[in-house]
């Protein structure tokens, strides 16, 4: 099944990269350069999994962390940063990140982790389905 | 004869199966319907070796004598016995009504938290809209008269700064008292504990404090909640950072057997005086200065492990560090209604 993943990052090197190497595996990959585009995006489609960078010139990522939670409350997100920032990654979990990965990021780390990330999704979404 | 209700686990799985199972078990119910047989021979059998004796009386002097011996050295065995099976769950039941009462009051409290946080969300967004607003009119004024009012300005910046903080603070609590139904997926605990100490190390580096992971190479999956578990490793590595000292020295470690995967995560800062132990997981308890913990983050980690079917115990003296206890058990458990 494919999954649909959205990223969402203002550095163009690892935007490129990344859509690359998940094209190589054959997975479609929307991309973002800021949290307005990100939410713009999202209304044009439902993701399953957003992979959001932290620092964003514009709307910081947790703030937009906090607006993907609301409105896509089944979508997982999992937050990417340049620098180990614990503060920011106490709040990014608390909010309901799915996980937190940093850059440098290993591409098959991440993989693994937008596929654990997918699969969270479609069980939460099946107990949903289920308990309505 | 009390009940338990059918919804009760299987013997021998999860110690603290939902608030019926523990009940009956503080109740004695449980001892009742495990024991019945051997409860009944215990009071049965020694009236029926004594009815014996009465008719061995008839017989022999010697005999009699004999059997009154033998009736005797029953009886004791059987009422020690029955003691010691009534001491053992007289304690239990004592453990159980604390860990009820513990989790009923930090439910309570949680509940009524909540309630007050989403009182006083309302009033917040309405200084913070008001103070936008004031901040607004004087930019106009201060362009149509000329005047200075940074002062003004910069008391109104100190509302919107405070007014945030309230935010935090309610939305935090607001979190908290949401309950999420777990999501159980096989989760990789070695891996999200290495994952959050990578987050952590940074941290750690600037105070001079090493981060050691014992992580056993062959640690099973655990079927749980990944980001729940992931916010409890880091929470309480957080708290490992902030209660150690320069220089200082944090262990997360995790091992497990059969019924139950162990996370430890351990400091060797100022430990917790005995007198708050009782309190470490109650909402809003810090000992930290005003303004710089809420006191959420353990009593977090309570209800969050908690929600995972598992249980949090703290161990600590003054002065040699705490360590933290997280147990999940391994088996899949019954969902709580």
């Amino acid at each position: 099944m494919d999954i649909k993943i959205l990223l969402v990052d203002d550095e163009n090197d690892f935007v490129e990269t990344m859509v690359k190497r998940f094209g190589i595996r054959k997975m479609a990959i929307d991309s973002a350069k800021s949290g307005q585009e990100a939410l713009a995006a999202m209304q044009a489609k439902d993701y399953d999994v957003i992979i959001l960078d932290v620092r964003m010139p514009g709307m910081d990522g947790l703030e937009v962390l906090k607006l993907i939670r609301e409105r896509a409350p089944l979508t997982e997100v999992i937050m990417l940063t340049g620098h180990a920032s614990l503060e920011a990654g106490m709040q990014g979990m608390n909010l309901g990140a799915y996980d937190y990965v940093l850059k440098p990021a290993d591409f098959d780390d991440l993989l693994d982790k937008v596929r654990k990330a997918f699969e969270r999704k479609e069980l939460n979404a099946k107990a949903r389905k289920q308990g309505a | 004869m009390p009940r338990p209700a059918s919804r009760e686990p299987e013997p021998g799985s999860d110690p603290l199966g939902g608030d019926q199972g523990m009940l009956a078990r503080a109740t004695g119910a449980r001892l009742w319907k495990d024991h019945g047989l051997l409860l009944w021979a215990h009071f049965l059998v020694p009236p029926v070796l004594a009815a014996l004796v009465v008719a061995a009386t008839f017989a022999t002097p010697v005999l009699a004598g004999i059997l009154a011996a033998i009736v005797l050295g029953i009886a004791a065995v059987s009422a020690r016995a029955l003691m010691l099976r009534l001491s053992q769950t007289e304690e239990q039941r004592l453990a159980l009504t604390n860990q009820l009462i513990q989790s009923q009051k930090l439910a309570a409290i949680g509940e009524l938290s909540a309630g007050i946080a989403h009182e006083i969300n309302n009033p917040i967004a309405i200084i913070a809209q008001e103070g936008e607003w004031a901040t607004h009119l004087i930019g106009e004024a201060e362009k149509q008269c000329g005047a200075d009012f940074a002062e003004v300005k910069d008391s109104l910046r100190e509302v919107r700064a405070q007014v945030d903080r309230c935010k935090n603070i309610t939305h935090k609590l607001l979190d908290f008292a949401r309950k999420r139904e777990p999501v159980m997926q096989d989760v990789d605990v070695s891996r999200i504990i290495e994952d959050m100490a990578r987050l952590v190390d940074k941290e750690a580096a600037y105070k001079n404090v090493t981060l050691v992971r014992s992580l056993p190479q062959d640690l099973p999956k655990l079927r749980t909640d990944a980001p729940l578990l992931r916010q409890v490793v880091l929470n309480l590595m957080t708290n490992a950072l902030h209660a150690v000292s320069e220089g200082g020295r944090i262990e997360a470690s995790a091992r497990a057997d059969d019924e139950v995967l162990e996370i430890r995560i351990k400091d060797n800062g100022c430990g917790i005086a005995p007198e708050n132990i009782e309190k470490i997981f109650n909402p809003f308890f810090t000992t930290k200065p005003p303004g710089q913990g809420t006191g959420l983050g353990l009593s977090m980690c309570h209800t969050l492990v908690t929600g995972m079917h598992g249980e949090i115990s703290v161990d600590s003296k003054p002065g040699q560090g705490a360590a933290f206890t997280v147990r999940l058990p391994r088996r899949p458990q019954p969902a709580r209604t």
